[in-house]
């Protein structure tokens, strides 16, 4: 993973979490990783394509989507309904937008597929993807629980 | 006009029809899948059965045969690439196909063997991971043939590899393997140096191996030796200790710019081609500051050819700092400066330079996704990891070097004897090696 990839994703989750959630949040220890993931329990997707090639993965429980969903909406969610799965997938939008549009000053050129949102226990992701590209993770601490940031991004064309 | 041209490509068309036979193959079957090898590699084919066996082989061995006096070795293939085998009665005959191997001749058990295909070279196709069954690096290509697909084996690769995948795993327990067991009276300096290996692990993260084993013995007995003039205990107990300890393991000008006259002759040393874009990799690259040495010397002495540095650690503060690594100026020798400009926070190398080389945030026993380089950078960095995965990465290098490349080691790091793919290339004052041609 490219160094100047890792600081506007990092920025742009925290900035957007801060944000939307109106609370401080922490972020926790970066780090590589090269297996499949466990997902929490609610992810939600964004491709990346152009110069650069990948996705992001937002990655929680489905209690802390709720919550985040409850509180961004102001008002109390109780089922995962469609509005709770709009806004988590509206949340994964701004997050990625933001970090792509701080690449895009720094000069890498790429777009953003819709996001896509899986549900469902104790689910894994397999991505060949996964076996090409180290993702970095990048913990964020809410009081509503952590919410996990999997980018694994790199350049199409590396020679 | 045009008939010229007629007469030009008719023999043309008639060389694609009658297609050029120039390689012939043994077929045979393995659990199902057509296979070949190489008919220069095949001595001959026999049946046979009730095998001498010999204890303490690995699995695959099924024991030894005599041909007509000479003793060799049979190998289940099957086992071998772990693929189911049909149990068979001890009396039925096996087929065998007896494979010469460079100086080794050796047997293999197939499941059928099928009869000679002849093909043309330019048909067979590279290997492809979806064979699944047999790891890739054994195939060394697949070929169709009156509607039968063919994996051929690379039976060099599968009998030579498998030597130094035992060498490989030898050396995992060499350097204490090498020292008596303690049940035996032992010289107290071979038990300190025992205590050394597992000390260093602990406190530095530093793995004792073939590597570095001859710099770690002569260290040891001057650690000893200073240690004991100055009245002080002999084993290591702190970090603060084995930092001390491996302080004169490390290559010259380690984090920091190289010498600028060590760095032009190294590369100028090198012999890297003609033309096209030079590949480096620099994994474990820290600050940054032996990427940049490398890029000063290449643009030194290549001025017009394009390079590309890939520079990755995985401690994430020092690699994201590096690509604005800014110097004092007193750190930073003469013939840089013209590579380099002045900024707020101190002099930093030109956005020129800088587009040279790229700074990955990334693991190297992860995937490493480089390939078809000049040169390999690892200097310090492969004793900080595990022996296998040590002996792991030095494989993984010979297979993303070009033939011809590069490999620079530390100072007191060397390559085992094992890894027969390398030599050493001498009068450098570094540790390098070139991949053989």
């Amino acid at each position: 993973m490219r160094v100047e990839y890792i600081n506007p994703f990092v920025e742009a989750a925290y900035n957007i979490l801060r944000e939307v959630l109106s609370e401080e949040v922490k972020r926790g220890i970066l780090y590589l990783k090269s297996s499949t993931n466990p997902v929490k329990g609610v992810a939600a997707i964004v491709g990346l394509a152009g110069e650069v090639e990948g996705r992001v993965l937002f990655d929680m429980t489905k209690s802390t989507a709720l919550k985040i969903a409850s509180k961004m909406n102001d008002e109390d969610l109780l089922d995962w309904d469609d509005l709770a799965r709009a806004t988590i997938t509206e949340l994964a939008n701004l997050i990625t937008a933001q970090a792509v549009t701080k690449l895009h000053d720094l000069g890498f050129r790429f777009d953003l597929t819709p996001p896509a949102l899986i549900t469902g226990e104790n689910m894994e992701m397999y991505d060949d993807y996964k076996d090409e590209t180290e993702t970095l993770i990048v913990p964020m601490e809410t009081s509503f629980g952590p919410v996990e940031i999997n980018v694994a991004i790199r350049e199409r064309n590396r020679n | 006009m045009t008939t010229e041209t007629q007469i030009e490509t008719q023999p043309e068309k008639a060389t694609i029809i009658v297609k050029r036979i120039d390689f012939k193959m043994i077929t045979f079957t393995l659990a199902g899948k057509d296979y070949g090898v190489d008919i220069m590699r095949v001595k001959e084919i026999r049946k046979a059965n009730q095998f001498t066996h010999v204890p303490n082989t690995p699995i695959f061995v099924r024991g030894v045969d005599n041909l007509r006096g000479e003793i060799i070795p049979i190998i289940d293939l099957r086992m071998m690439f772990n693929l189911p085998a049909e149990r068979r009665d001890e009396t039925e005959l096996e087929n065998i196909i007896i494979l010469r191997v460079g100086e080794i001749v050796l047997g293999i058990i197939v499941d059928t063997i099928e009869k000679v295909v002849g093909i043309s070279k330019d048909t067979i196709q590279p290997p492809h991971p979806i064979f699944g069954d047999i790891n890739v690096k054994y195939i060394s290509g697949v070929v169709e043939n009156e509607g039968r697909l063919y994996i051929i084996l690379d039976v060099d690769r599968i009998f030579t590899q498998n030597k130094e995948e035992r060498a490989a795993q030898a050396p995992q327990t060499a350097p204490l393997a090498e020292i008596p067991a303690p049940s035996i009276p032992e010289a107290a300096e071979e038990l300190n140096l025992r205590f050394f290996i597992e000390t260093l692990a602990t406190f530095a993260g530093f793995h004792v191996s073939p590597l570095n084993q001859d710099w770690v013995r002569n260290r040891a007995s001057e650690w000893e030796e200073k240690r004991r003039s100055a009245h002080q205990e002999v084993q290591i107990t702190s970090e603060a200790d084995a930092r001390e300890f491996l302080s004169s393991f490390y290559s010259p000008d380690t984090d920091r710019l190289w010498d600028p006259t060590s760095a032009k002759n190294l590369v100028s040393g090198l012999d890297l081609g003609q033309q096209g874009q030079i590949l480096v990799w620099n994994p474990g690259s820290g600050r940054g500051t032996e990427a940049y040495s490398l890029a000063a010397a290449l643009k030194w002495v290549h001025p017009a050819r394009p390079y590309k540095i890939w520079a990755n650690d995985k401690d994430l503060l020092n690699i994201s700092s590096a690509p604005s690594l800014s110097f004092a100026r007193d750190q930073v020798p003469e013939e840089y400066l013209p590579l380099m400009t002045e900024t707020k926070t101190g002099w930093q190398f030109t956005g020129e330079v800088k587009s040279h080389i790229l700074f990955e945030f990334h693991d190297i026993l992860h995937l490493n996704p480089y390939d078809n380089l000049q040169l390999i950078v690892v200097r310090d960095v492969l004793s900080f990891l595990d022996v296998n995965d040590q002996n792991r990465l030095i494989e993984e290098f010979y297979d993303k070097l070009r033939p011809g490349g590069y490999l620079l080691l530390g100072k007191n790091e060397k390559l085992g004897h094992d890894f027969t793919g390398f030599r050493e290339v001498e009068g450098f004052n570094q540790r390098l090696y070139r991949k053989k041609e």
